[in-house]
């Protein structure tokens, strides 16, 4: 193979392999914008003219299920992450300072956390909430997510916090400032960068999540977008149109949030890859 | 990640800093993770049937009943067949793409962009979008019967191929996160030793064998664990796309199983069990592999 064709071939490889990937995709985005009848007759064609019919149904559904489900997902995600970024930065702070024999072994069996499969554990997880009274609730739904989630925070920012300089509290102590104030003003600010990666990982796992949602929230009213595309399959099974406009409309958020963090998102992911 | 904490780290000794920093943390993950793991061990010691009462001690009944019975090793054998197979395929077909799209330049970045999407994107929403391209009158099978082929595959109907669909759909969502992952080692190998191999006359393939194959340890270490981990809790694609069938059990993971056994078929005493088989075997396998890659990695 000359110099010359290997120039060429290479872009060429590369787009057609990645328009293959890319096809199922595809598929659901010209859909949105097509009439029902459309769909079944041209599924690959372009949407000429396009049709705002199918986002409209979604929008005007009387059960309200597109609603619902986006209230309650993003109540969902928005209450966990936060909550999840705030205790376990702080978690995996005091874990990674602290010397103790106790601090080592509750780091162990938090690390241990991050293998378990969600199935094992949701059938008790609804008895506990039940004996709290929070089946059937948002609040429930958010606190499973945290002690689930938790795990994955704190391996994050323990590991993030060996690599700020410990002077830099020492000399927050000197000038007497408690652990509490030190933390929030000193340590927190410099967390930023794991700060985001736990965000934004989580954010997208906690709206996409399917099995937490689905037995804990309940049908109706209690569904998140996620739940809802499923829900709204079952009804539907011949009229893509709507299902596939429900998606994309379930979908735009995360998208929009993982191209606006897209750098945090790859980095946070490939901060292990290449140091190993 | 750096060395310890130096020794003059002002430590955390007085309990109260525990009860600021460690504890909200600890409870939460306490209630929902260690408490359920608790009671699911112990429920896998009963009989316990919430429409059935009483609740009885059975001690090892369950689990000698599971070693007995065939759909436990159905399920069991789907899982780990899902298991292997999906983290083979997306880890060669990610490390591939990711050889191919190492290269400088926006095309090259969008590219990239277009594998990673899947994996920022729900099971259910990949179950439904495959769902609506393989059922048998698709997208897939309307163009094949267009041109002219009169019985094609039942990709999701036939009880022998929708295990296989449903590994690559699984792999399809996958092969991003190898990509990205496979991208940053790539970039970590030096130039120079390329050069240099390439002065000594190798070629191409001696090259990725020797310098590229090798210096990518500590991302296939990544890959695979990643793989292995959330392949084997499969489960939102078989509750969307194939509800376990066709069939008796064909696609059912273990996964599955355990939540139609237990919160759907209510024998919470077997399933538990079947969770805590679950658990074991995912906490043991990804110790194994860990340490058998680390090893690769130092001797590499």
């Amino acid at each position: 193979m000359s110099k010359q064709t290997s120039g060429w071939l290479r872009p060429m490889v590369a787009t057609f392999v990645t328009a293959v990937f890319f096809l199922p995709l595809y598929l659901v985005l010209v859909n949105v914008f097509k009439p029902g009848s459309e769909i079944v007759d041209s599924p690959v064609g372009l949407p000429i003219p396009p049709t705002l019919d199918s986002v409209k149904q979604v929008f005007t559904r009387s059960d309200h299920l597109f609603w619902y489900g986006l209230i309650n997902s993003v109540e969902v995600t928005a209450v966990s992450i936060t909550v999840l970024t705030v205790l376990s930065a702080m978690c995996g702070y005091f874990l990674a300072r602290s010397q103790g024999l106790g601090a080592r072994i509750m780091l162990v069996v938090m690390l241990a956390g991050l293998m378990i499969p969600p199935a094992v554990i949701i059938a008790p997880i609804t008895e506990v909430l039940r004996s709290f009274g929070l089946m059937s609730t948002v609040m429930g739904l958010v606190l499973v997510n945290v002690g689930y989630y938790v795990p994955f925070g704190v391996f994050v920012f323990a590991g993030f916090v060996k690599t700020i300089p410990v002077e830099l509290e020492q000399a927050a102590a000197i000038d007497g400032a408690g652990r509490m104030r030190t933390f929030w003003q000193v340590v927190f600010p410099l967390l930023r960068p794991a700060s985001a990666s736990v965000l934004i990982f989580l954010g997208v796992w906690i709206w996409n999540d399917f099995l937490n949602p689905l037995i804990i929230l309940g049908p109706a009213e209690g569904t998140t977008v996620t739940v809802g595309i499923y829900r709204a399959m079952g009804e539907h099974q011949q009229d893509y149109g709507q299902v596939f406009a429900l998606m994309f409309l379930a979908t735009l958020p995360v998208l929009v949030f993982y191209l606006a963090f897209q750098k945090h998102f790859v980095k946070g992911l490939t901060a292990g890859a290449s140091k190993g | 990640m750096s060395g310890g904490p130096s020794r003059t780290t002002r430590r955390f000794g007085r309990l109260s800093h525990f009860a600021l920093f460690g504890l909200p943390s600890l409870a939460l993950y306490a209630c929902f993770v260690l408490v359920p793991i608790g009671i699911a061990a112990y429920y896998s010691l009963t009989n316990r049937n919430p429409f059935n009462p009483p609740t009885k001690w059975v001690g090892l009944r369950n689990y000698r009943t599971l070693a007995d019975d065939p759909d436990f090793w159905k399920v069991l054998t789907n899982t780990i067949i899902i298991t292997v197979a999906v983290t083979i395929a997306a880890n060669a077909i990610g490390l591939a793409i990711a050889v191919l799209l190492d290269r400088r330049g926006w095309l090259y970045n969008a590219l990239r962009g277009v594998f990673f999407t899947p994996v920022v994107l729900s099971g259910v929403v990949v179950s439904v979008i495959w769902q609506s391209i393989l059922t048998d009158d698709g997208l897939l099978n309307t163009t094949l019967h267009k041109l002219g082929v009169d019985h094609p595959p039942g990709w999701l109907s036939d009880p022998d191929l929708a295990l296989y669909t449903l590994c690559w759909i699984l792999t399809w969502q996958m092969i991003g996160f190898c990509v990205v992952v496979y991208l940053a080692g790539l970039q970590g190998v030096p130039h120079e030793l390329h050069e240099a191999a390439t002065v000594d006359g190798a070629g191409p393939f001696e090259r990725f064998r020797h310098i590229t194959w090798p210096l990518l340890a500590p991302a296939l270490t990544i890959n695979t664990v990643m793989m292995l981990i959330s392949t084997f809790k499969t489960y939102d694609q078989v509750q969307v796309i194939t509800n376990g069938g066709p069939g008796d059990r064909t696609t059912s993971t273990i996964a599955f199983d355990v939540i139609q056994t237990g919160l759907v078929g209510n024998r919470s005493g077997y399933s538990s069990a079947v969770a805590v088989v679950m658990l074991v075997f995912v906490a043991a396998v990804s110790t194994v592999v860990l340490r058998l890659l680390q090893r690769r990695e130092v001797n590499a």
